[in-house]
């Protein structure tokens, strides 16, 4: 099957998909309870409560729920957040880009070091070399996240005052306009040094904590692929042409080697998003995983559905993507079959 | 370095390479493997030789020695030299220092006796930098693999392959195709040389877009694939086109192997390792191969080192044979004399094994026992537990390769017994 074909194939198969993620998350949240919940203060009458029902149609039956739900959304509206006491549809672009800035940010930075990590330990098998990033991988794969970040928090933060929580310093946040909502986007966009160094500031420890176990991930992963391929005949043949150890290594290597890993990158990635919650509440960032964690503790249901349906959506195509390269990368992969 | 002189088995043809006290020995729980444990032997220029013996006895190892593909660690290559005389060529832009001209006639006299007219001293395939080894490798030396399937690098098409061993060998052949760079800009000259080498610099990938670098870079690729296509074609690939845009997985077994034969001749070598080209293969196309390589190896003249553990393909192909057992070499002669007149009890064994068409029913013949272990092998021969002539000697004095005939030599005491205090000697701590 065509590469072309295929992708077009899976971009049709999206929306059903993502209809059926969202009537099983929709019927999950509302066995929690009714989502009146956050919309009630202690003030209101039951006269009052009743007309709050009767507007979010809480007395219809679930799937016609559902319908007014679906309906909402195609209308760009997802809903009131209780927590954030305004509109999701409102607030959710910014504390989006927030989470992207951060995930990014991270995950550009772990899969470069770690294929980075992983050819520089699989080609020095068994060497110091090899060992040292052993031990890093290894404790990267094991700390837990929520852990590794309170002690960067305890270590930087509050004791030698290094690096400052949340995502900016207010009046140079205020200095500058945000037509993104990346905030180093923005700061170059302004071309303000100032901004950029702040933001970039701020981005370190969230993004470190974030981003170790999925660089540890993916420098295990790079190893070991690359050590099994270095075994293959070919790479011999490729020697018995005369060619030089770099090459070996690069072009023949290295490149197979990527196959496996592109798959765990791609599982990496997704588990960043989830990463991100534990990072942003640890470091005060405000993105849509400190909202989020808010929203489920309070049932604030409009904010949960509104990061379900993304996050399938994004995970969704991040597989996409990742088919999409290994594809590329192995000419023996039949998509679709 | 000691030159190679005119082989005793052989008088008429002068040697391309020689084997001495080949060792090489690969570390172990148990301790060190003995795989290879003094080897001798002569490759003459020209001849096909067959390299035959049981799996384990160290004759891949050995051919794999020739191009510095064991793997340090676990192996290590505990003593021995593997003398190697270069061939005379018209481009000698590859060689390295190391490459020296013949000692007696300083690489001038095309029938000097020393070096056959080659101009080249020896080289010891052993002891040769890095850079050197690139050099023989693939232009000097070439290596036909067992299973094509797998040495073939499965995500790069089979012309991007191919491509490998021209660019590294035959980069100013490439220029010259396309008229050489000189009246190319610096900037242009540099970009489309780094790509003739297989290199690439900075700005490179910018440079490609810009339109007469482009050209060139177009026109050398045009070149590239000429000498592919004709490359695939001397190895009777219908349709060399086709197959260069192929992925290996998209091509059959035969065709894979006639894709690595067509790149191990590509840059016309002097001597070609083939590590048992046939095994991975159907019986009906192994046939069509061997026939392939001998018919390519007689139009050229180039030397064959063939690795087989198929007496009968050897027997039909090559023009001698050194037989191995348990890491060293049991006989060496002419095909016909070892074939009609086996000397080593172990060769004896190993032609009584192979089932004639004559004769119909009864028992396989084969040799009683097993392969001795090789990791503290015992003083003597390393057949005596097998043999059934084993003498007393046999068990303590190790008998060293003696020839026979100018055509065949052998390493059994029944051939020639062992000199009177030869008990004494131990030949084993010669070297170590």
């Amino acid at each position: 099957m065509q590469l072309r074909d295929y992708v077009i194939r899976r971009l049709i198969l999206l929306p059903f998909l993502i209809i059926g993620v969202s009537i099983i998350v929709f019927s999950l949240t509302r066995i929690a309870g009714s989502p009146i919940g956050v919309y009630l203060s202690h003030e209101m009458s039951a006269a009052e409560v009743a007309q709050l029902e009767e507007r979010f149609h809480l007395n219809d039956p679930l799937w016609t729920q559902y319908f007014y739900w679906v309906k909402g959304v195609f209308q760009g509206d997802f809903g009131w957040s209780g927590v954030a006491s305004a509109a999701v549809a409102d607030v959710f672009p910014a504390k989006l880009a927030a989470t992207m800035e951060l995930s990014l940010f991270s995950a550009f930075v772990a899969v470069v070091l770690g294929l980075w990590l992983g050819t520089f330990a699989g080609s020095r098998r068994n060497q110091w070399q090899d060992h040292v990033t052993r031990v890093v991988a290894v404790s990267g794969a094991s700390l837990p996240l929520f852990w590794f970040g309170i002690l960067l928090l305890i270590v930087f933060w509050a004791n030698l005052g290094w690096f400052p929580v949340g995502r900016s310093d207010a009046d140079i946040w205020a200095s500058i306009n945000h037509p993104t909502g990346f905030y180093i986007i923005d700061a170059i966009l302004a071309g303000s040094l100032t901004a950029l160094w702040d933001a970039i500031w701020h981005l370190i420890l969230p993004a470190l904590t974030l981003g170790f176990g999925a660089v540890a991930i993916i420098t295990r992963m790079m190893r070991s692929a690359l050590v099994e391929e270095l075994q293959q005949d070919y790479v011999d043949a490729a020697r018995a042409k005369g060619l030089p150890e770099r090459l070996v290594l690069r072009r023949h290597a290295r490149r197979n080697a990527l196959v496996p890993t592109v798959t765990v990158i791609g599982l990496t990635l997704a588990f960043l998003m989830q990463g991100a919650i534990a990072a942003e509440i640890i470091f005060r960032w405000p993105g849509l995983g400190r909202w989020m964690a808010s929203a489920v503790v309070r049932g604030d249901q409009a904010t949960i559905m509104t990061y379900v349906l993304f996050t399938s959506v994004l995970f969704l195509l991040t597989n996409l993507i990742v088919d999409i390269i290994y594809a590329k990368l192995d000419p023996r992969v039949r998509l679709g079959d | 370095m000691t030159s190679i002189e005119t082989p005793t088995e052989n008088p008429t043809r002068p040697a391309i390479a020689r084997v001495q006290g080949l060792k090489v020995h690969f570390a172990s729980k148990k301790g060190p493997v003995h795989a290879v444990d003094g080897v001798d032997f002569d490759i003459a220029d020209g001849e096909m030789l067959g390299l035959v013996g049981e799996t384990g006895c160290g004759k891949s190892v050995t051919g794999r020695a020739f191009l510095g593909l064991i793997p340090q660690p676990p192996a290590r290559i505990a003593g021995g030299r593997i003398l190697f005389r270069p061939r005379r060529r018209e481009d000698t832009s590859e060689d390295t220092p190391e490459f020296r001209p013949c000692p007696t006639c300083k690489g001038a006299d095309i029938v000097c006796a020393t070096c056959n007219g080659s101009g080249y001293d020896t080289l010891d395939l052993l002891a040769v930098k890095p850079r050197t080894m690139r050099a023989i490798r693939g232009r000097r030396i070439a290596m036909i693999f067992q299973d094509p399937g797998k040495a073939l690098n499965p995500i790069l098409t089979i012309g991007d392959q191919l491509a490998e061993v021209f660019l590294q060998h035959a980069s100013a052949d490439l220029l010259a195709d396309i008229g050489g760079t000189g009246d190319m800009g610096g900037l242009a000259a540099g970009a489309v040389g780094r790509a003739a080498r297989q290199e690439s610099g900075r700005l490179d990938g910018i440079l490609s877009r810009v339109p007469p670098v482009r050209g060139h870079l177009r026109r050398l690729r045009a070149a590239l694939e000429d000498r592919i296509a004709a490359a695939l074609a001397e190895t009777q690939i219908s349709n060399p086109r086709r197959v260069i845009r192929s992925y290996p997985h998209e091509l059959s077994g035969g065709m894979r192997q006639r894709v690595m034969i067509a790149q191990a001749l590509a840059c016309d070598p002097d001597l070609i390792i083939a590590d048992e080209p046939t095994t991975a293969l159907d019986v009906t196309i192994q046939a069509k191969i061997m026939e392939l390589i001998k018919m390519l190896q007689e139009k050229r003249k180039t030397s064959v080192l063939y690795i087989s553990h198929d007496l009968s393909l050897v027997r039909r192909t090559c023009d001698r044979v050194v037989v191995m057992y348990a890491g060293r070499v049991a006989e060496v002669g002419g095909v016909r004399e070892v074939f009609a007149a086996p000397r080593h009890p172990y060769t004896r064994g190993l032609l009584d094994a192979i089932p004639r068409s004559g004769e119909t029913r009864g028992v396989l013949a084969s040799i009683p026992g097993t392969v001795p272990e090789l990791v503290s092998p015992p003083p003597g021969c390393r057949f005596a537990d097998r043999c059934v002539h084993v003498m007393p000697e046999c068990t303590r004095v190790n008998p060293t390769l003696q020839p026979l005939t100018p055509d065949q030599s052998v390493s059994c005491f029944l051939a020639h017994p062992p000199a009177p205090g030869a008990a004494h000697k131990e030949p084993e701590l010669q070297e170590t």
